[in-house]
Parts: structure tokens; sequence; C-alpha cells
């Protein structure tokens, strides 16, 4: 499979149009400084939401404990940059 | 029961199931949830509308959507986290029911299971359908 070259940049974007229509604040404004805790509503329930949605949107799959280390919405662009490269 | 475990749960897994829902149940329903509408609780204000009889409420149809994932696929070690529905035709006490329902995705890593499914009339008229989010709360 083709490896997709997608920057950190037009993945925020994705991200942030995700996290807008799963939380429920379409005018969210997403960094890579964003996280659990200074991000509204971003609970354990929703965090689920969201990965599942950005797997299936990305079409990758995360594993457990890659996305136990995760810490903030950066991370999660460094992540989902390096399992695109991989694919 | 179904007991399946995380590690037991493919994409394609499917269950179905048949149910009927009463007059009684219907009213049973009104009661707890407080909906009183009378297109679903008066005979005359239902066939004044254009129904047989009153519409079975869309939220006890899918009630059935709760025992499809919680008792059959994947059963016993998940919890409800979310559902979508969407109503397409109504449905009426003694109708025979048809439940299917089929795994979408599974994520091992974050312990969900996604589910589409669906509740047919005896006649395969679609009632409703249903994509269901679980997860599971045992490895």
């Amino acid at each position: 499979m083709a490896s997709s070259t997608k920057n950190g940049d037009e993945i925020l974007a994705e991200l942030q149009e995700i996290f807008r229509d799963i939380l429920d604040q379409p005018d969210l404004i997403l960094t890579r400084a964003s996280n659990a805790s200074n991000v509204e509503d971003w609970d354990s329930l929703a965090h689920i939401n969201l990965l599942t949605t950005i797997e299936k949107q990305f079409k990758i799959k995360f594993a457990l404990n890659e996305i136990q280390e995760l810490k903030d919405v950066g991370e999660m662009i460094d992540l989902i940059q390096r399992k695109l490269a991989s694919q | 029961m179904n007991a399946y475990r995380l590690g037991d749960v493919t994409v394609g897994m499917k269950h179905a199931f048949d149910a009927t829902f009463t007059a009684e149940d219907a009213a049973a329903f009104a009661r707890i949830s407080g909906d009183v509408n009378p297109l679903h609780v008066d005979e005359t204000y239902a066939r004044a509308a254009g129904f047989a009889s009153p519409v079975l409420f869309g939220m006890l149809t899918s009630s059935l959507y709760s025992q499809l994932v919680g008792v059959y696929l994947p059963g016993k070690y998940v919890l409800l986290q979310g559902i979508d529905i969407d109503f397409n035709s109504p449905c009426h006490a003694g109708d025979p029911l048809h439940v299917a329902g089929e795994v979408v995705f599974v994520s091992e890593a974050l312990k969900r299971v996604e589910i589409k499914a669906s509740i047919r009339r005896a006649d395969r008229k679609l009632v409703s359908k249903a994509t269901i989010r679980v997860g599971f709360h045992v490895d």
C-alpha cells in the first residue's frame, strides 16, 4: 500500500473537524497543546469515540501501548503521521 | 446469554432473533417514560390519524437493540456506549419483529465493538436501523 503524505497541519485540520463533531463543539479550536484537561467534555468515553473515529477516517489501527502514551493532540498527530507513513 | 470476549469478536459476526410487543407493553412504556402522546396510547386518536392502531414507541422497539448487544452480540461482557437510530416505518402491538445485527468494527486497543442492526416487520418493511457502539468492561 502506498504511504500517505499528510503533513501535521492537514492532520490537525481533520482532527479539529472530528473533535468538533464528537464533542459537539462547532467552534472548537484545536492546537497541538490541546489535551483532555483543557478541552471541555473530553472524557474517557469521548476519548474512545474520538480514537475510533480517527481510526476509521485515517484507515489506521492503534495499539494499546500507543494510545496509552498519548499526552496531547500534538502526540496524536505525530502518531497518526507515523502510522500513515508506515502503511 | 452469549458471553463473547473481545478476542472472540470479529467483523462479520451476526445474530438475529424475533420479538413481539403487546398493547400492555406499550402501556407500561408510557407509564415508565411519561410519554403519553396519544398517537401511542389512544386508539381513537391513532385511527383518526390514519393508523390501524396506536403506533408502538420507537424507543420501545429500539430497546430490542439493547437486548441484541447486551444478551447476544457480544453479550454479557459489554456496556452500551452509544447508539444512532433512524426510525423508518411504524409498527404496532402484535406485529412480529425481526431483529438482526452484524459486527462492523472491532478495536482491541479501545475495547470497542460496533454493530449495524435493523428491526423489520414480517412484511420486511424496515422499522428502524441502528449503529450501536459497545465497550467491553472485562478483558
